[in-house]
């Protein structure tokens, strides 16, 4: 916050990512996502913040298309990877999925130990030759995780067994593991203890050098602390989307007022 | 509520007495558990009841008794040529056995002192088993060599001698039965004296082949057991593959319609069929149309199979269903494809419970009867079924038929023969849901 001009030089200097352009949502009859235009910042941490129900995690969940998994919901509008339409018929979802990895809410690591965790992505994707490579990757995703220190001497007990705050990095580091692009975390402290909280936090803030990352949350001051840019969603319309401090100190649209003052949410 | 608005008196109550309502309340939840209490004493007596009435009749098939004396194999009467050739050997029936073991245990009571009671010599063969001189016989002509010698030899006692020992038989039922006298049975308590009749372990009763109405005593499970054995390698082969298959498609990739939902409503009314239908269904499609062999392993597998199928998707639908959407989703968010994201992380994760339905469904089929009556599993068969492959297609029986068959015999020998083997298949039973236990302790992994 203190050092708003190099802020403001990187927001400028950094290419979009992922665009959306009219982007809607139905959940069956139900039009849950609004006509969006939102344009996410290569290597700069976008928050989408809004009351419970507005529609950000489903918008979340476009940008990499998990909302697949759902039969009953369509998307229409343009979302773009790097240009490219990520709705295309000949995209592959999988494809899609390693290059925008996923955080989700609650810590959900599989009921392996910590080190197939991690290995998990680099595996299937096949991005290692050797098991060399492998633990190398592993370490690595660990270390950038935060969590190397702490686990290091356990690689090999269940993922399960750690706290609620390792775990969560512990699905960080595995979805960094994969060296995705884009890293979407869908409230990713909503789980978490004010310490661990604030290790995630400041490990968003670390990634921010390789990643571009969008969070979903709950919490404004989690968006004011961690994110540049702030998308407010309210009833499945983005209602204003800007630079974080422009949104928090002068919000233009009078809705975006009264959720960030507490009156609405 | 009238009344409750009557007597109502604003104001605090103590806590130290208790209203009526609660004491009302309390009494309600000590009956339920009265209730309860006395369901389960009675299911534990019934069960106990069960148990009791199947070892006391069963338990005695495990024992025997056997007349142990030698046999003198006279080479005039057995070998004619005088040349060991297998073949003319072969043409002396039982009938030419027999009297060798009625001379064997005279002689052994003359030897040991013992009055024959005034018996002729037939009277006194009669106490051996007709079985034993087709055993005797079987003995020769694997070893040809034995010709000539005196050997010693334990014959099976006839069931009624073996009966008079566990109680079944007495002398005041010999003096009505045409089948044994009190004189046979005296000798037999004189023979018991100079220990030429002891009883031990009946391995017989489990490896033997049935035996006809007349020898009780010979009747063995071993056929059954194999055509059991062989019916659970083809259920095993077949529904673990094909019902696992189906469940996780159904469960994780087929799409919801109203074509897979009428599927689902078809397999939960599969399960509940009663499994005469699969016999008959078995008996058109298998034996009439395919032209398999009737009473075959490779039949009752299949329509055991079709039985089982059913009651195997719906738990291992139940399994998949059970494990968290959040595994799902975490492998999909690392870029696994859905098979993966199964196939890596759900299945394992279903895997006891899967294996739990597939053992249960498997015991279930282990004792089921009726389909297999309509296939004709019920026959009488006394040769053991060849090794796989070609064994499966080789006339068996099965456990739970073989007591039915067993049951429906009229000499009370064979009730304690069924009683047998109903304890050889709870055993088999007990073991299999002990191992479904074990494997679920095994592999159940929390998340």
């Amino acid at each position: 916050m203190n050092d708003m001009t190099r802020r403001e030089a990187e927001i400028t200097a950094t290419a979009i990512k992922i665009s959306a352009r009219n982007a809607q949502v139905y959940y069956g009859d139900n039009h849950a996502i609004k006509d969006v235009d939102v344009d996410i910042h290569d290597r700069m941490v976008t928050a989408f913040i809004g009351p419970s129900g507005c529609g950000k995690s489903t918008f979340l969940r476009c940008l990499n298309r998990m909302n697949d998994t759902i039969p009953s919901c369509r998307v229409e509008g343009r979302i773009t990877l790097d240009g490219e339409d990520i709705y295309d018929k000949r995209v592959d979802p999988v494809q899609l999925r390693a290059k925008v990895g996923m955080v989700f809410q609650k810590p959900n690591p599989f009921p392996k130990s910590i080190f197939d965790n991690v290995a998990y992505g680099p595996r299937i994707h096949g991005l290692t030759r050797s098991k060399a490579e492998l633990d190398e990757v592993v370490e690595t995703s660990l270390r950038r995780a935060a969590l190397w220190k702490e686990v290091k001497d356990r690689l090999h007990q269940p993922g399960t067994g750690l706290s609620g705050g390792q775990q969560q990095r512990l699905c960080i580091a595995r979805a960094i593991a994969t060296s995705p692009e884009v890293l979407l975390m869908d409230e990713p402290c909503s789980a978490l203890d004010p310490i661990a909280t604030a290790q995630v936090e400041e490990l968003i803030d670390e990634l921010r050098a390789q990643f571009s990352v969008v969070i979903v949350t709950h919490s404004m001051q989690q968006a004011a602390r961690v994110s540049q840019r702030t998308a407010f969603f309210h009833l499945g319309n983005l209602v204003e989307f800007g630079e974080t401090t422009q949104i928090f100190t002068k919000p233009r649209d009078p809705r975006t007022e009264s959720y960030i003052t507490g009156r609405i949410g | 509520m009238t009344d409750a608005t009557a007597e109502f008196v604003p104001g605090r109550r103590s806590l130290l007495t208790v209203d009526d309502r609660t004491r009302r309340r309390n009494a309600a939840e000590a009956r339920f558990r009265l209730y309860g209490l006395a369901a389960v004493t009675v299911a534990l007596i019934a069960l106990a009841l069960l148990l009791v009435s199947i070892f006391a009749n069963g338990v005695s098939a495990f024992r025997q008794t056997y007349v142990a004396i030698p046999v003198t194999l006279d080479a005039a009467k057995l070998d004619k040529s005088g040349k060991l050739d297998p073949a003319v050997m072969a043409k002396v029936t039982t009938v030419g056995y027999a009297p060798l073991l009625t001379k064997g245990l005279q002689a052994a009571m003359e030897e040991n002192g013992i009055s024959d009671q005034g018996l002729k010599a037939k009277a006194i063969g009669a106490l051996i088993s007709q079985d034993a001189a087709a055993q005797l016989r079987n003995m020769v002509l694997a070893d040809p060599t034995l010709v000539g010698q005196t050997i010693s030899f334990e014959a099976l006692a006839s069931g009624r001698i073996d009966g008079y020992f566990k109680g079944r038989v007495t002398m005041e039922s010999a003096k009505l039965d045409s089948n044994v006298s009190p004189e046979q049975l005296a000798l037999a308590d004189a023979l018991k004296e100079a220990d030429i009749l002891h009883s031990r372990f009946n391995m017989g009763f489990i490896t033997a082949p049935d035996a006809s109405e007349q020898r009780p005593e010979a009747a063995g499970l071993g056929v059954a057991i194999l055509g059991s054995l062989y019916m659970m390698i083809v259920v095993l082969v077949l529904s673990l593959p094909i019902g696992v298959a189906a469940s996780i498609y159904l469960e994780e990739f087929a799409p919801k319609n109203r074509f897979t939902d009428l599927i689902e409503v078809n397999i939960s009314n599969l399960a509940a069929v009663p499994s005469i239908v699969y016999g008959i269904l078995g008996l058109a499609i298998f034996i009439n149309f395919a032209g398999l062999p009737q009473s075959a392993p490779i039949v009752g597998g299949l329509v055991l199979t079709l039985m089982t199928l059913p009651r195997i998707i719906i738990p291992a639908r139940a399994a998949l269903k059970a494990v968290p959407p959040s595994i799902r989703d975490a492998a999909l968010g690392v870029g696994a494809s859905k098979m993966q994201s199964v196939f890596h992380h759900v299945l394992p994760l279903a895997a006891p419970g899967i294996l739990t339905g597939m053992i249960i469904g498997l015991a279930q089929a282990l004792g089921e009867t009726a389909p297999l009556l309509l296939i004709g599993m019920v026959a009488f068969v006394r040769e053991y079924p060849g090794a796989p492959p070609e064994g499966f297609f080789d006339p068996a029986s099965a456990l739970p038929v073989q007591v039915y068959n067993w049951t429906q015999r009229a000499d009370p020998a064979f009730v304690e023969r069924a009683g047998g083997a109903i304890i050889v298949l709870l055993i088999f039973l007990v073991t299999m849901n002990a191992a479904a236990i074990l494997l679920r302790r095994r592999f159940e992994r929390r998340w």
